[in-house]
């Protein structure tokens, strides 16, 4: 499984601070985030893509957004605001 | 032209008086530099006596107003106040939001340049009639917070809209903040230059109106913004505010802890600093700026906490416990200080103690609020505090100044330079000291496909000038940088702000014409008062302590980059260049 950890506007809009899915590509673990937690839709994913609104790091380490990057099992994806501003 | 008075307010103080006269501005300024920071640049450029000390009575202090100020825009009630800053001896310019904003704008002047020194510590009122202006001598209101000024001043009918210092103003506190309607224009330490004047509060009286030419396509487009300003582009500031960064950076491992020795707090003291932690420890209230639809003021038992200051006075020295926190940025509001600075001198002081190179009774985690109130007195300690982490680290010696976390003096924003290379980058090279709000390269860093551990050579100096472009345009129209994720085509639409206002064309061209010379013309400035490419470098802890995943700045080749830098900006790549012969860089 794939442990998705929710920060600041998504965790907002999701009203939950992570979420378990199964191993995959990055497209299809969004896809199945969209469907696990709806108030994501539409402004944080749209059409299982991610929007300009938010990033998505691996273990908080590297920023991805190529659709078929494989999430393997054990990984933690970190989904944030994409406004850093303070 | 509408949108502008073509003049400025010239205030000579002296004594128990004040002199005003009015001075025409020549059209092309105002193409030439905007307004807001790019005026007052260009003021400061004019009215500041080479080499002046920043706190001597010929330094002047700047207002600067825009444009769009007094427009039904959104986040449009602001304005720019400039300086030489005490705390770096380069240009200062801060912005400020509200209500005094648009009352001064009604003045019927573009700026106001505060020149002198009264003999006490004074009110100033400055009226839109040069025979009501007058100064008041208030000695007994020495060592008030501005708030409490500006409540009794209102509550007594002596003035309605405050322009004020507080006690760390009076004292000459090198980063102390000049405060209105509750907001600071904070780093820098324009509060002790107008301390300096013995200026303790600014009033302001006119009914003058700066017009649009085309007030029906404004009022238009005002709507159509602030519908803007309500959408997902600005929900974070809204819902959650900048607060909400905090436990973000900490799981991303770049939140500065402990005087940057650290980059992360750990996710249950993160979760107590964050937006719902401070809601736990007290009551939680929004509130906006005047004319603002965005709402970003987050506050939490009715003290405002934003990130910059909950990283400095948080995790940068070491308190994980909210109560703490919030009344140590509570102290910052009374006393007057700019809350990094405040934060990172004291982190600094804090390691200094915890290494034994001072004998203060100083930690990690400790309560903040008492040496806050040491340093807005400069009472004992707080004397060497007030002072700033460079000229600290100058008196204290033994290697300090290795983990003196500081650019041209000013103290470092939340951001570990180790993990943000093109940040680090950005902070080197900004104009007025190590810097998040004019060179916000921090976006850089977090987009995809970006190795924030390794600046990209090729591209950092680029994407660097690309976000101080923007900064310096939002700026000096003024619009606030919050508003920026709702302006997709910021350089097409402030020309289209810019032309409905004034009724002269402006174009994005000519905009990015302007904001090149903007930087220019503080960079030039700095030049003048002494600066060198030395200065444009972190301190070594960034080069020779890696973090824990080894991750380090690496001395050449931020050089180079910083040369590169200079370089892309048209200097010479010890950055001072050949002299520019353009109009209106010319010296006093």
């Amino acid at each position: 499984m794939v442990t998705v950890e929710l920060y600041g506007l998504p965790r907002l809009r999701a009203g939950a601070e992570r979420c378990e899915l199964p191993a995959g590509p990055l497209h299809a673990l969004l896809g199945a985030l969209a469907g696990a937690l709806p108030g994501l839709v539409p402004d944080i994913l749209r059409d299982g893509r991610l929007t300009e609104h938010a990033l998505i790091a691996i273990d908080g380490h590297d920023l991805i957004v190529e659709p078929d990057t494989a999430i393997a099992d054990g990984a933690v994806l970190v989904l944030i605001s994409a406004q850093a501003g303070g | 032209m509408r949108g502008n008075f073509g003049q400025i307010l010239l205030v000579d103080l002296h004594g128990d008086r004040v002199h005003v006269e009015r001075a025409a501005l020549p059209e092309s300024v105002y193409s030439d530099y905007i307004g807001g920071v790019g005026l007052g640049a260009y003021l400061l450029w004019h009215y500041a006596p080479k080499h002046v000390h920043p706190l001597a009575p010929e330094a002047p202090l700047i207002y600067s107003f825009s444009p769009l100020l007094g427009s039904p825009l959104t986040t449009t009630a602001k304005f720019a106040l400039l300086c030489k800053s005490p705390l770096t001896g380069r240009i200062c310019d801060g912005l400020s939001s509200s209500r005094f904003a648009l009352a001064a704008r009604r003045l019927g002047v573009d700026a106001v340049v505060i020149r002198g020194a009264l003999a006490r510590l004074s009110h100033l009122h400055l009226d839109e009639d040069p025979a009501r202006c007058r100064v008041t001598p208030c000695p007994e209101l020495a060592g008030w917070s501005a708030a409490a000024v500006a409540e009794l001043f209102q509550r007594t009918g002596v003035g309605r809209h405050v322009s004020a210092i507080g006690p760390a103003g009076e004292a000459l506190v090198r980063y102390a903040t000049v405060s209105n309607d509750g907001r600071h224009a904070g780093r820098g330490g324009a509060g002790a230059v107008l301390g300096a004047k013995r200026v303790k509060a600014i009033t302001v009286r006119g009914v003058a109106v700066p017009g649009a030419a085309d007030p029906a396509a404004l009022q238009l487009r005002a709507r159509e913004l602030a519908l803007r300003s309500q959408g997902v582009t600005t929900d974070k500031y809204r819902r959650l505010g900048t607060a909400s960064n905090l436990e973000t950076f900490d799981r991303l491992q770049i939140l500065p802890v402990r005087n940057f020795q650290g980059v992360s707090l750990g996710k249950a003291a993160a979760r107590r600093l964050a937006p719902e932690g401070l809601a736990a420890a007290a009551a939680h209230t929004r509130e906006s700026c005047a004319g603002c639809t965005i709402g970003c003021d987050h506050r939490y038992g009715g003290t405002r906490m934003e990130y910059e200051t909950q990283f400095a006075l948080g995790p940068l020295c070491g308190v994980e416990d909210p109560a703490r926190l919030l009344a140590a940025a509570a102290a910052c509001d009374e006393l007057g200080l700019d809350t990094i600075s405040a934060g990172g001198t004291l982190a600094f002081a804090m390691e200094c103690a915890e290494k034994g190179l001072v004998d203060w009774p100083l930690r990690f985690g400790d309560e903040l609020a008492p040496w806050l109130a040491r340093i807005a007195r400069r009472e004992g300690p707080g004397d060497s505090l007030a002072e700033g982490t460079r000229r600290l680290a100058a008196a204290i010696g033994q290697g300090s100044a290795a983990f003196a976390c500081h650019v041209k003096g000013l103290e470092l924003p939340g951001y570990e330079p180790r993990a943000m290379q093109t940040m680090a980058l950005g902070l080197c090279v900004a104009s007025r000291g190590a810097d998040h709000n004019r060179s916000s390269a921090y976006q850089a860093d977090l987009r995809p496909g970006v190795d924030r551990w390794h600046a990209d050579p090729a591209r950092a100096p680029a994407l660097v000038i690309e976000t101080e472009d923007l900064a310096a345009l939002l700026d000096s129209l003024i619009l606030c940088k919050f508003l920026r994720g709702a302006v997709p085509e910021p350089w097409r639409e402030g020309a289209e702000l810019l032309t409905m206002v004034t009724g002269v064309a402006h174009d994005a061209d000519a905009l990015h014409r302007a904001v090149a010379r903007i930087a220019e013309l503080r960079h030039r400035f700095n030049l003048r008062e002494g600066w060198t490419i030395a200065e444009d470098r972190l301190p070594d802890r960034f080069y020779d302590e890696p973090l824990a995943d080894g991750a380090a700045l690496e001395r050449g080749g931020l050089a180079a980059q910083v040369a590169a830098y200079h370089a892309a900006r048209g200097r010479g790549a010890d950055g001072a260049g050949p002299p520019i012969h353009e109009p209106g860089l010319t010296g006093p």
